[in-house]
């Protein structure tokens, strides 16, 4: 791999030194500029359940991510929030292709990459790279750093003996370590500076995407801080996009351009930041964001938060209609007989609800 | 510390607690002297990091710790020295007049007795009453949790529970033999945002019902914001800010309390700021410090600080502003040599709001 000459000279101060403009190793840019970064349709991912303990044969389905669709595009953050086993991790890994989803298609730079050869998979992921939460075991405890972060090159034949030391430690000062870190041992860090070890190694082949999985969860709030202000300049300097998979409603709201929120395998809400945390419309929304408490004693007293009943039910036999109703305070007939379409109700974004109605719940 | 308002009873103490548990590496000084009193009704909010000894001393409070952890200091709740009672002495009151909540609702939970059979059995180790009796009590306090369809769900196993509908039957089980107070331990943390605003309103319930105090460890600020009256802000072992919710959220005087608050994203605000970021990390508690333990990390840093570590002192006292005044009035302590000068002033000014890794690179 040659480098472009303004990506060696020392990238804190030239950022543009890893912009996408110029592309070293030949990849050509999307055909089609206008054309969103990530263009996901009708996204399904059913799981076969297996019973028994001998004979494993097939029980019944765990609908995970059901006809999921939404834009990325370049440079652009969409966080991607709901709770626990909603389906938004699945959802990344099967626009990662980690997992072979059921259906759907997922257009990245232009191209549908599911059912792609393996050696095209390949060369599509230098472009779309992964965090994960646990920084704890994510890296090979025994390797040193600067080679985990060298490992994608070696992998994607980039590797350079002169410059590939020189992209690592390039790297590694772009996540706000330093160069002479590159000899140390996993065990040497923080939970806060193993993460960034593992944004350096995503970033290493200049990615277009970066699908961040519960990046900042795992760390203590002044920890959480600085990883999520790097994200942020990051993306003002490399110009690179985030899939920015969370639980965390605030971290989100700081963090994206765009939100969709998930439940029970499918995206209920989807808009602009502003205005799906200003104005949510989808019942589910709504309470999820009534819920967040606010570190403010006079504002949180203040507020009521919807609370749901019951729980949320199984993914394996998930109800008709829309797969809130169960415990929606709106929900009638037509709700479990009409699964309502993902479209702008008049209130400037889609949301998936026959009874759709914005309120204030921040 | 402040004095609590005796006339509304002061219900339970804690002075000079410490815990030092003897490793096969050397000790480790998990708490280092902390005071603090709960009256009744009350809610004391403690917060913290990991390992700021929040969870110890609760854990010590209640003898829960293993054998290598050195207790010094004293509790005493209504009055009774309870630390170092032993087990036999402790039963009538943890677990009926202090309830407990933790974290992992399996860890109060037996997994091989219904639901039921275990509120039952709680409240018969406190209370003379028939099996019948207890079953219905179990039955009535479900309901009062908000377990939906509690008669049928009161036969059921731990393991047939959500992981929510688990700790809300550990709530019920706390509300079984109407505490005085209720300690709960991260009661929250590994919950989805609208399962915690399920086991809180149930909490809140707890507290209406039995009239309890509460005693709530969390790292969540959101969560404090919401429940306590008074907040104990802890720090390598040891508390460095005491006040009302009012004084600690807006008016902190420990630069700790104010990068904490400052780290925070916010659900609340539009506005695209970098965050404060808190230089360094928290010292490590296999040595005392010297000095104050915030100090390698505090901008207000000076000599002083390497050498004193500062006691908790009234904010406000040399103050002049009026709303100073009212902090001191309040029993607003803080553990800074310069906590006069820390409030009001502007977190912006304090911490940097930078991407750069401000931690060090253990060698």
């Amino acid at each position: 791999m040659s480098l472009p000459p303004a990506a060696t000279g020392p990238v804190v101060t030239q950022g543009d030194g890893l912009a996408r403009a110029a592309m070293p190793d030949g990849r050509a840019p999307g055909p089609d500029a206008d054309e969103a970064l990530l263009h996901v349709t009708d996204l399904v991912k059913h799981y076969p359940k297996r019973g028994g303990s001998f004979i494993r044969r097939q029980v019944g389905v765990i609908h995970a991510v059901c006809g999921v669709s939404f834009d990325i595009k370049k440079g652009e953050t969409l966080g991607l929030v709901g709770e626990s086993g909603c389906g938004k991790t699945t959802t990344g890994r099967a626009i990662l292709q980690l997992i072979v989803p059921t259906s759907g298609s997922v257009r990245f730079d232009g191209r549908e990459i599911i059912g792609l050869p393996n050696r095209e998979t390949r060369l599509m992921r230098r472009d779309m790279q992964v965090v994960f939460q646990d920084p704890f075991s994510s890296l090979d405890p025994r390797m040193p750093v600067g080679e985990s972060i060298a490992e994608p090159l070696h992998i994607h034949g980039m590797w350079d003996r002169r410059s590939g030391r020189q992209k690592v430690g390039e790297v590694l000062t772009l996540v706000g370590l330093e160069p002479r870190h590159a000899g140390r041992f996993p065990n040497e860090f923080s939970g806060g500076q193993r993460q960034r070890i593992g944004i350096a190694r995503a970033l290493v082949l200049e990615p277009k995407l970066l699908v961040l999985d519960e990046p900042v969860s795992a760390l203590d709030v002044s920890i959480q801080a600085g990883v999520v202000n790097l994200l942020d300049d990051l993306q003002q300097r490399l110009g690179v996009a985030y899939l920015f998979i969370a639980h965390d409603l605030s971290v989100v709201r700081h963090i994206s351009d765009r939100v969709a929120v998930m439940y029970l395998g499918r995206i209920v809400e989807i808009g602009a930041r502003d205005s799906v945390y200003h104005r949510p419309e989808h019942p589910y929304p709504q309470a999820l964001l009534s819920a967040v408490p606010i570190p403010d004693p006079r504002k949180e007293r203040s507020r009521k938060p919807i609370v749901l009943e019951g729980d949320v039910p199984s993914p394996e036999n998930p109800p008709s209609g829309c797969r809130f109703r169960t415990r929606c305070w709106k929900a009638q007939e037509i709700c479990a007989q009409e699964t309502p379409a993902l479209v702008d109700r008049g209130g400037g974004h889609p949301v998936a609800c026959h009874f759709a109605e914005p309120a204030q719940v921040v | 510390m402040p004095e609590p308002d005796r006339s509304s009873g002061e219900i339970f103490s804690v002075e000079n607690l410490t815990v030092t548990f003897k490793t096969g590496t050397g000790d480790v000084y998990a708490v280092r002297g902390i005071d603090f009193s709960l009256a009744s009704h009350e809610v004391l909010g403690i917060v913290g990091e990991s390992g700021s000894g929040k969870s110890v001393t609760a854990m010590a409070t209640m003898g829960l710790l293993p054998r290598n952890a050195v207790i010094t200091g004293s509790v005493r709740y209504e009055g009774r020295s309870i630390l170092g009672l032993s087990e036999k002495e402790l039963a009538p009151i943890r677990g009926a007049q202090i309830a407990m909540i933790f974290q992992d609702p399996m860890t109060s939970l037996n997994p091989v007795y219904t639901v039921g059979w275990q509120i039952a059995e709680a409240i018969r180790a406190h209370q003379d009453v028939s099996k019948e009796e207890a079953t219905k009590k179990a039955v009535a306090l479900l309901q009062t949790v908000g377990i939906p369809n509690a008669e049928a769900r009161v036969s059921d196993y731990p393991h047939e529970f959500s992981g929510g509908m688990r700790q809300r039957v550990v709530i019920a089980i706390a509300m079984a033999n109407d505490p005085t107070i209720i300690l709960a331990d991260e009661p929250t943390t590994a919950l989805d945002v609208t399962v915690q605003a399920q086991v809180l309103s149930s909490l809140r319930t707890a507290l209406e019902q039995t009239g309890a105090a509460l005693l709530l460890i969390t790292h969540d600020l959101g969560v404090i914001a919401g429940f306590a009256d008074r907040v104990l802000v802890m720090y390598a072992g040891r508390p460095v800010e005491v006040g009302t919710a009012e004084d600690v959220f807006y008016r902190p005087a420990m630069p700790y309390t104010h990068g904490l608050l400052g780290s925070l994203p916010r659900l609340d605000s539009d506005e695209r700021q970098p965050l404060r970021q808190i230089p360094g990390a928290p010292p490590s508690m296999t040595a005392e410090p010297v000095g104050c333990p915030f100090a390698p990390r505090c901008p207000l840093r000076a000599d002083i600080c390497e050498t004193e570590e500062p006691p908790l002192r009234p904010v406000g006292l040399s103050g002049n502003g009026a709303g100073e005044a009212v902090g001191a009035a309040s029993g607003h302590v803080a553990a800074c040599h310069f906590a006069d000068q820390v409030v009001g002033m502007p977190v912006a000014s304090m911490f940097p709001a930078t991407s750069v890794d401000q931690e060090e690179v253990a060698s």
